[in-house]
């Protein structure tokens, strides 16, 4: 039986427990004293983090087959790869060129 | 396993072998879709990281201009609504046809308070005359491509939240469903891929919020 399992209750309120802690720490971390390129680094792996519990327990990806979580990994390679490629052009223009 | 049979279970397609497989390639055929959402709204944050990339103290600026109780008032309403419409698809799948309806509707409220927050913000950038593009007039933010901020955040924010009007007129259609019980342990398909639908939504406000609003 796959796809069909029933997540129990106290799955679900400690994920959204979780998610409304993060949702504080993420805020928190914002008025802390974090130099340039971190802050941002930190702000993304929390908000990585709280999407990868969305995912898990309440898109049930923990209890599906796991071709379902196979599709959802390819969609953030390619989505990489989308901002490799882009970013290999706009970050190495001449100044001339980056007229926006 | 016992072999299914459309006589026996009028859900079943034909073309399926029984009513798992049919669910299991129905919710792949979800998973599917969402990538192509995701491809979607990966075009709007290039265009975020490009013009970051090129502009960081800009994004700095403008985002001084973003209420961060708003934003995270509002991350916290859509996780509500996620664990709801958790709740819902566990009501299916436990047959009790009365929560099926109320976990919806409460969703649906949840869904509405973030779309009248969301309002509220518009309505107080438009009257500073923060608009997007060539509309924008504001003079607040000392920077002269200002509104090349405010372009992508109406673009993010707008088909964000297009996402959840339409996120909305499927839970309705869900609601009218369930009320003819039209949805059982049995058969819950439609209630469980509004729920990925509805979740990824939520996700993807996941990332906005600490994006647009919380830029130091």
């Amino acid at each position: 039986m796959s796809g069909h399992h029933i997540i129990p209750m106290k799955t679900l309120i400690s994920t959204s427990l979780a998610l409304v802690v993060l949702t504080i720490v993420t805020v928190a971390v914002f008025y802390l004293p974090i130099p340039a390129p971190f802050d941002v680094v930190v702000a993304l792996l929390l908000a990585s983090f709280k999407a990868t519990l969305v995912g898990m327990f309440f898109m049930g990806l923990y209890y599906d087959e796991k071709f379902n979580t196979v599709v959802l990994m390819f969609s953030f390679l390619f989505f990489i790869v989308f901002i490799g490629i882009t970013l290999l052009d706009t970050l190495f223009r001449d100044s001339g060129i980056s007229v926006w | 396993m016992a072999e299914a049979h459309s006589l026996e279970n009028p859900r079943l397609q034909h073309h399926f072998r029984n009513a798992d497989q049919q669910f299991s390639s129905s919710k792949l055929g979800m998973w599917l879709f969402l990538f192509t959402e995701i491809m979607f709204f990966g075009g709007l944050f290039v265009a975020y990281i490009v013009y970051r990339a090129w502009n960081p103290e800009l994004f700095t600026m403008a985002a001084s201009q973003l209420d961060t109780v708003l934003g995270a008032v509002n991350t916290v309403v859509l996780i509500g609504s996620s664990l709801t419409i958790a709740l819902a698809i566990r009501a299916a799948q436990t047959d009790k046809q009365k929560q099926i309806v109320n976990y919806l509707l409460m969703t649906i409220l949840l869904a509405g308070v973030f779309l009248v927050i969301k309002y509220f913000e518009y309505m107080h950038k438009f009257d500073l005359g923060i608009f997007p593009g060539a509309f924008y007039t504001f003079e607040g933010i000392d920077h002269p491509k200002a509104n090349v901020f405010f372009s992508i955040y109406y673009m993010m924010t707008g088909l964000h939240g297009l996402h959840v009007v339409i996120g909305i007129g499927l839970m309705i259609w869900l609601v009218v469903r369930a009320k003819m019980g039209d949805y059982s342990s049995k058969w819950y398909t439609p209630v469980e891929m509004t729920g990925l639908y509805w979740h990824l939504v939520d996700i993807i406000w996941i990332f906005l919020f600490p994006l647009m609003y919380l830029i130091e």
